[in-house]
């Protein structure tokens, strides 16, 4: 994927689509932790809670829920079973 | 040789021939066919400068053509095809012009890919193109006008053609139409323009064309570097406003607004943020030509 950085907002080019998104610091940061390996929803609040210094409650975690639900729609990232 | 070299009677000869009328728009050669001789008159002032095409191969073949409708079966009606196909329906007798101009810019904005395409008037100052794009009620092709005639050479006011190797732009100087208001409000701001007839009932209301000054048409292969981006929007009775635009916006904007963004793929995504990158990006609020022309000089001078 092609990211260019706008102060702090982003343009991703997604190849395989041929689509542009536009994201903010926290829809970035989420693609990022999740090239980089998979996570449970809640492993991957507690790491956005870390990164941007945040507290990991309840309607955070809804939010980033969400914001999954979407990438997935847009076909940024695929949900995965975990091995048994 | 231009068609303002053929008389009239050569003109209507060679739109009803085998050959055409074969015109230089910019990059582009379109081979025009008609028997309707009422697109005579128009077509020989408005097109005077453009330069004949003869020995050069046609990127679009257009025609109007006659069209008998069951629904309609008293009324006149022509249809506008390119290659043979008909891309709108029927319109009546009167509104040929409006309709073979129309129809090229179709053409074009479905076809060209060799182009960055946007949906933008474009002019240029001291040598940098100043991109002005469509969104709704910017009142582009109306600025456009007024830019045109204060010492802004014009590319075009429809197209923004963005070749994608270079980073320059092309100019396609072609008829601008007017529409509604705005033809009185350029008429009298603008007497020395040179419009075409009002042309009335089509489905934007009144056309009149402004015809391109002849110096514009006579640069037309000459490209240029873009510098500014302006998103322009005309409200009544409003103080000018030119401020800064975040870039994120103005690559937001200007990417959906590109005819073939989605089909040029990563090539327009960089050339997108390149573009971005190199120029200034504004947002214009305006009302009046005086100030809007003031705010624009004093731009492209800095």
């Amino acid at each position: 994927m092609r990211v260019v950085d706008w102060d702090g907002e982003f343009t991703v080019f997604q190849p395989a689509a041929g689509k542009t998104h536009f994201l903010n610091e926290m829809g970035l940061r989420i693609l990022i932790m999740l090239d980089q390996s998979p996570q449970t929803l809640e492993h991957l609040c507690q790491l956005l809670a870390e990164h941007f210094s945040l507290l990991p409650d309840e309607s955070f975690m809804q939010q980033i829920q969400k914001t999954l639900y979407r990438f997935e729609a847009l076909g940024l990232i695929a949900s995965i079973h975990s091995p048994r | 040789m231009k068609v303002g070299q053929l008389s009239r009677k050569e003109l209507r000869s060679r739109l009803s021939s085998e050959n055409g009328l074969r015109v230089k728009f910019g990059p582009f050669i379109v081979r025009i066919q008609s028997f309707l001789p009422s697109l005579v008159d128009p077509l020989h002032r408005l097109y005077v400068f453009y330069a004949l095409a003869d020995d050069d191969i046609a990127e679009f073949h257009v025609q109007i053509v006659p069209k008998r409708s069951p629904r309609r079966p008293f009324t006149p009606l022509l249809q506008f095809l390119v290659d043979g196909q008909a891309p709108f329906p029927a319109a009546p007798v009167h509104q040929a012009l409006t309709m073979l101009e129309w129809g090229i810019n179709l053409a074009i904005a479905v076809r060209v890919n060799h182009f960055l395409l946007f949906h933008c008037a474009a002019v240029e100052r001291n040598g940098h193109v100043l991109l002005l794009p469509a969104w709704p009620g910017s009142g582009k092709t109306t600025l456009c006008a007024a830019l045109i005639h204060h010492g802004y050479r014009l590319f075009s006011d429809e197209f923004g053609l963005l070749e994608l190797q270079s980073g320059h732009l092309f100019p396609l100087p072609r008829l601008m139409p007017l529409k509604n208001q705005a033809i009185d409000a350029i008429r009298n701001f603008l007497p020395e323009a040179t419009l075409g007839p009002e042309i009335h009932g089509t489905l934007k209301g009144t056309v009149a064309h402004v015809r391109p000054p002849e110096a514009s048409i006579n640069r037309e292969d000459e490209s240029a570097a873009p510098r500014w981006i302006v998103f322009p929007k005309w409200i009544a009775n409003q103080p000018l406003q030119l401020e800064e635009m975040p870039r994120s916006e103005a690559f937001l904007l200007l990417a959906s607004n590109a005819f073939n963004y989605e089909v040029l793929g990563q090539s327009a995504f960089d050339a997108v943020t390149s573009l971005i990158q190199r120029c200034e990006c504004r947002k214009l609020v305006y009302s009046d030509f005086g100030s809007v022309l003031a705010a624009l000089n004093e731009l492209t001078d800095g």
